[in-house]
C-alpha cells in the first residue's frame, strides 16, 4: 500500500520557546485510512496536522528539521497553497475560516484559485454539495449556519479542489451528539467510499473510536507515536468510556466500541453486581427560581415559558440540540437579559448579574485581560470590593502553580480553569457554565468536575451547558433536556438519560439503564 | 441578481435623492428604498444593519432640525422646514445605501472587480466584513465580563473589553489567513465560479435606477424647480412625471423575483 502522509525523522520548534512541538517523529500514514490525533490539550495535536500540510513551518515560522511527505510531494518544497490540490485543511473554527459569504461561493473558492475550468468546478460543486448533504444551504449565507451545517460546508469547501488527504482539527468539539454523529458519517464516507486519507484531531472519543482504523498518539514533549487505536489509546490514557470500562474490569484488549463491550461481557459471560443507589434529589434551598421564562430575537420564540429552580447542593446539565435555546435560557437565568415573560429571581429578588449569579462563558478568552493568572482573579475580587482569597480559589482548581503564567501561555484546558477561578470569584451562590468542557482532555475534565461538585457542595448551585454525555452522566445530579426551547425532561441523570437513543452513555448502552458510568459499574461489583 | 445592477440601481436612487429637497419626490424613493430592502434582504449579518441606517436617518432629520435652534441665528418657518427637508434628504441617502448593503453581497460586488485588482478587491471586501464580527464580538465581552462583575462603562475597566476583543479579532485574522492559503490563495492565476449573468431582472433593476436618475437629471438641466422654496415659505408643487420617475424606483421590488 502507499503512503498518503509521511514524516521522517521531524524536528520543529516555535520561536521562543524552548522545548520541542515536535521531535524526532517518523511515521506513515497509508492512503485510505481513517486516523485518530489524539493526546491532551497542548500536547501538540495542531502543530501535527498542521505539519501535513506545511502550515508549520511555513505559516508558523520556527525551526524545522527532517521532511514532511504528503501524497508524494515534499511540504518544504512550497507553500501550503501549492499543496491544496492534494491536501485540504479544516480549522478548529470554521466560522473564523470561511473567506466569501455564499455557501456555494465559499465551495468553490478553493478551486478558483486554481484556475479550474468553469465546467469541472459547476459539476464538483453539484457533487460536493450531495456528497455531503448540504444542498439546501446552497443560498445561505455562511454566517447563518448552525454548528452541525457550519462544520459540514467548511469540509465540502476544503474538499472541492479534489485533495485525497483530509486534516480536521476537533471537527466535533462543538456540536451536539446527533450533529456530531451526521459529521462522522460524512467522513466515513469519504474513506470508504472515495478512497480519501482523513486525518482528525479529537478529545470526544466516544464515537470515533469506532470509525478509525489507526491512531497517532501526542504524547508531549514533542513526542508522537503512531498505531492501532487500542494501543495508542492507551499510551495517551485516553478513550472512549467503555475503553475505561474495560480498564476497570481487567479486560484485556479494552473494547473501542459499544458492540465489541456488548460481546466482551457476553463472552465472559460477565454479569453486574447490585444496582447503585439513585442520586436522591436536593432537598437545599431554593437558590434560583426561573417562572414561566420566554425570551426570542427579532420575532422567533427562542425559550417558551419554562419553569426552573435551581436548589443548593446541586449540579444541573442542560442538555438539548444546537439551536434549541440553551445559551438563551442561561443569559437569561444569570441576568444578562431580562426574559420577555415571566421572572428569574434569587432570594425574592430579580437576578443581578455578576453578583446573584455568575457565568462562565464559550469562549475564556472573551474575559481573560490581565498578564498574570492571579492578577485576573484578583480583577474579578476587586470588583466586588474584596482583596483575598485569590490563592486558595486557584489551588482547590490545582493551577495554584501556574498563578504569575501569562493566560495566553497557557493550554486550552489551563486557561478554562482560569476562567472558571475568575468568575467563581464572584461568591456567586449561582455558577452557570456555557459548555465548559468543549475541546478539554479527560484529566482536565475530572479537575473540574471535582472542583464543581465541591462548589455546589458547599451549598451553592451549579448548572452547566453541555453535550458531552459521558461527563453529564458522571457529574450532574439533576438532568434539564430542552428542545425547541421548551423543557422536555428534568430529572435524575438516570430517567431522563438511560433509556434515550441519543444521549445515553455508553455504561448504559452496554449493561442496561442502571448503570451509567464505568465507575458506578464496577463500584457494584465491590 | 447581477451586482451590477444593485450598483446602477443605488447610484440612480442616491442621484435623484441629491438632486431635490422637494418631500413629494422625497419620499416616494424613501418608499421604493425599503420596499426593494423588504422585497430583496438577503440573510447575512449585512443585511442587518439596515435598520442601524433606519435610525441614523431619523436621527439625522431631528438634528439637522435641532440645530436650526442651537445656532445663533433667527429661528423663522422657514429655517425649521428648510432644515427638516435637508435632515429628510439625507436620511433618504443614508436609506438607500442602507438598503444597497442589505440586498447586495459586497464580496458579490467586489467579484466584478477586473482579475488583477483581486487581491485589494479581496482585501477590501474582508475588512468590511470585519466591522459587524467586531460589533457581536464586542457586545459578547461586555456580556462576559458582566457576569464576573466587571462593568465595562468606566474608562479604568476599558482594558477588561479592549483586550480580549483584540486578541479574538487577532486569532480570527490568522485562522483565516491560514485558511486562505491552505485554499489556494495567491497562486496566481485564477478562474471564476459562475460569473453573474445581466439576465432579465437585473435588466430590470439596473434600467429603473438610470431611468429615475435620467429624468431628474433633464429636470434638473431644465431648471425646473427640485428644492422647495422656503424663504419665502411656500407649498411645494409636485410634476406628475417626477413623482411616477421616482416610483419607478421601487420597481425592482415588484418586478423581479426576490433571492429566496
Amino acid at each position: 500500500m502507499t503512503e498518503a502522509v509521511r514524516f521522517e525523522d521531524v524536528s520543529f520548534q516555535y520561536l521562543e520557546r524552548s522545548d520541542f512541538a515536535l521531535r524526532h517523529v517518523s511515521l506513515a500514514v497509508p492512503e485510505g485510512a481513517f486516523a485518530l490525533v489524539c493526546g491532551a490539550t497542548g500536547a501538540g495535536k495542531s502543530t501535527f496536522l498542521r505539519a501535513v500540510n506545511g502550515l508549520v513551518p511555513h505559516f508558523t515560522g520556527g525551526i524545522f528539521s527532517g521532511r514532511v511527505l504528503v501524497e508524494g510531494r515534499n511540504t518544504l518544497e512550497g507553500a501550503p497553497r501549492e499543496l491544496s490540490d492534494v491536501v485540504a485543511f479544516v480549522p478548529q473554527d470554521p466560522g473564523a475560516s470561511f473567506v466569501v459569504d455564499r455557501v456555494e461561493d465559499e465551495l468553490a473558492y478553493a478551486m478558483e484559485n486554481l484556475a479550474m475550468a468553469p465546467a469541472t468546478m459547476r459539476r464538483r460543486v453539484e457533487e460536493t454539495l450531495d456528497l455531503l448533504d448540504i444542498e439546501r444551504l446552497r443560498d445561505r449565507s455562511v454566517r447563518t449556519l448552525s454548528g452541525g451545517e457550519r462544520q459540514r460546508v467548511a469540509i465540502a469547501a476544503a474538499l472541492t479542489p479534489g485533495a485525497k488527504v483530509l486534516l480536521l482539527d476537533e471537527p466535533t468539539s462543538q456540536l451536539d451528539p446527533q450533529a456530531a454523529e451526521d459529521v462522522l458519517a460524512a467522513l466515513q464516507r469519504l474513506v470508504h467510499d472515495l478512497g480519501m486519507t482523513v486525518l482528525l484531531a479529537e478529545h470526544r472519543l466516544d464515537r470515533v473510536a469506532g470509525f478509525v482504523d489507526m491512531a497517532i498518539g501526542c504524547l508531549g514533549q514533542g513526542r508522537v507515536i503512531a498505531g492501532g487505536p487500542a494501543d495508542i489509546l492507551e499510551r495517551v490514557q485516553a478513550g472512549p468510556a467503555v475503553s475505561r470500562l474495560g480498564r476497570l474490569l481487567g479486560w484485556s484488549p479494552v473494547p473501542l466500541t459499544v458492540r465489541q463491550a456488548r460481546r466482551m461481557a457476553q463472552q465472559r459471560g460477565f454479569k453486574p453486581g447490585r444496582v447503585p443507589q439513585p442520586r436522591t434529589p436536593s432537598q437545599g434551598p431554593v437558590l434560583l427560581e426561573a417562572k414561566g421564562v420566554s425570551a426570542g430575537y427579532e420575532g422567533t420564540v427562542v425559550v417558551k415559558n419554562v419553569d426552573l429552580s435551581l436548589r443548593a447542593g446541586e449540579v444541573v446539565a442542560l442538555m438539548g440540540r444546537n439551536g434549541a435555546g440553551k445559551s438563551t435560557l442561561l443569559r437569561c437565568l444569570g441576568g444578562l437579559r431580562r426574559p420577555d415573560g415571566g421572572s428569574v429571581t434569587a432570594g425574592g429578588a430579580e437576578v443581578e448579574a455578576g453578583r446573584d449569579a455568575a457565568l462562565c462563558p464559550q469562549t475564556p478568552e472573551d474575559i481573560l485581560f490581565k498578564d498574570t493568572v492571579g492578577e485576573e482573579v484578583r480583577a474579578t475580587l476587586q470588583a466586588h470590593g474584596r482583596n483575598d482569597g485569590a490563592p486558595k480559589i486557584l489551588d482547590a482548581l490545582g493551577i495554584g502553580h501556574l498563578a504569575t503564567r501569562h493566560p495566553r501561555d497557557l493550554s486550552a484546558g489551563e486557561r478554562l480553569l482560569t476562567a472558571v477561578a475568575a468568575t467563581v470569584s464572584t461568591d456567586a451562590q449561582v455558577l452557570l457554565l456555557d459548555e465548559p468542557t468543549r475541546g478539554l482532555d479527560g484529566h482536565t475534565k475530572e479537575r473540574l468536575s471535582r472542583f464543581l461538585r465541591g462548589y455546589a457542595a458547599e451549598g451553592r448551585t451549579v448548572l452547566f451547558a453541555s453535550h458531552d454525555v459521558e461527563l453529564v452522566a458522571e457529574l450532574a445530579t439533576r438532568v434539564v433536556m430542552l428542545a425547541g426551547g421548551e423543557v422536555i425532561a428534568d430529572g435524575a441523570p438516570r430517567e431522563v438519560m438511560a433509556g434515550s437513543p441519543v444521549f445515553a452513555p455508553q455504561t448504559a448502552r452496554v449493561f442496561g439503564s442502571d448503570w451509567l458510568t464505568p465507575e458506578e459499574l464496577s463500584g457494584s461489583l465491590e | 441578481m447581477h451586482p451590477g445592477a444593485w450598483i446602477l440601481w443605488s447610484l440612480g436612487a442616491a442621484l435623484v435623492t441629491m438632486s431635490t429637497t422637494n418631500p413629494f419626490y422625497l419620499l416616494p424613493v424613501l418608499g421604493a428604498a425599503w420596499a426593494v430592502h423588504a422585497a430583496h434582504r438577503t440573510d447575512g449579518p449585512q443585511a442587518r444593519s439596515f435598520r442601524i441606517f433606519l435610525t441614523f436617518g431619523a436621527l439625522t432629520v431631528v438634528t439637522r432640525t435641532l440645530l436650526v435652534f442651537l445656532l445663533p441665528s433667527s429661528v423663522s418657518a422657514g429655517a425649521i422646514v428648510s432644515a427638516l427637508l435637508e435632515g429628510l434628504r439625507l436620511a433618504v441617502l443614508l436609506t438607500v445605501f442602507g438598503t444597497f448593503n442589505s440586498v447586495a453581497d459586497p464580496f458579490g460586488v467586489l467579484r466584478l472587480a477586473p482579475r488583477r485588482f483581486h487581491e485589494p478587491a479581496l482585501a477590501a471586501a474582508l475588512a468590511l466584513s470585519i466591522a459587524p464580527r467586531t460589533i457581536a464580538s464586542v457586545a459578547r465581552v461586555r456580556e462576559a465580563q458582566r457576569m464576573r462583575g466587571i462593568h465595562i462603562g468606566r474608562l479604568r475597566a476599558l482594558p477588561a473589553l479592549a483586550v480580549p476583543v483584540l486578541e479574538t479579532g487577532m486569532e480570527e485574522a490568522v485562522t483565516l489567513a491560514e485558511s486562505m492559503d491552505a485554499r489556494g490563495h495567491g497562486r496566481g492565476r485564477r478562474t471564476r465560479y459562475r460569473p453573474e449573468s445581466w439576465d432579465r431582472p437585473s435588466v430590470a433593476t439596473a434600467v429603473a435606477g438610470v431611468a429615475g436618475a435620467a429624468v431628474f437629471l433633464v429636470a434638473m438641466t431644465r431648471d425646473i424647480g427640485l428644492s422647495v422654496s422656503t424663504f419665502p415659505l411656500s407649498w411645494p408643487e409636485a410634476m406628475p412625471v417626477l413623482v411616477l420617475a421616482a416610483c419607478v424606483l421601487a420597481l425592482p421590488a415588484f418586478l423581479t423575483p426576490s433571492r429566496s
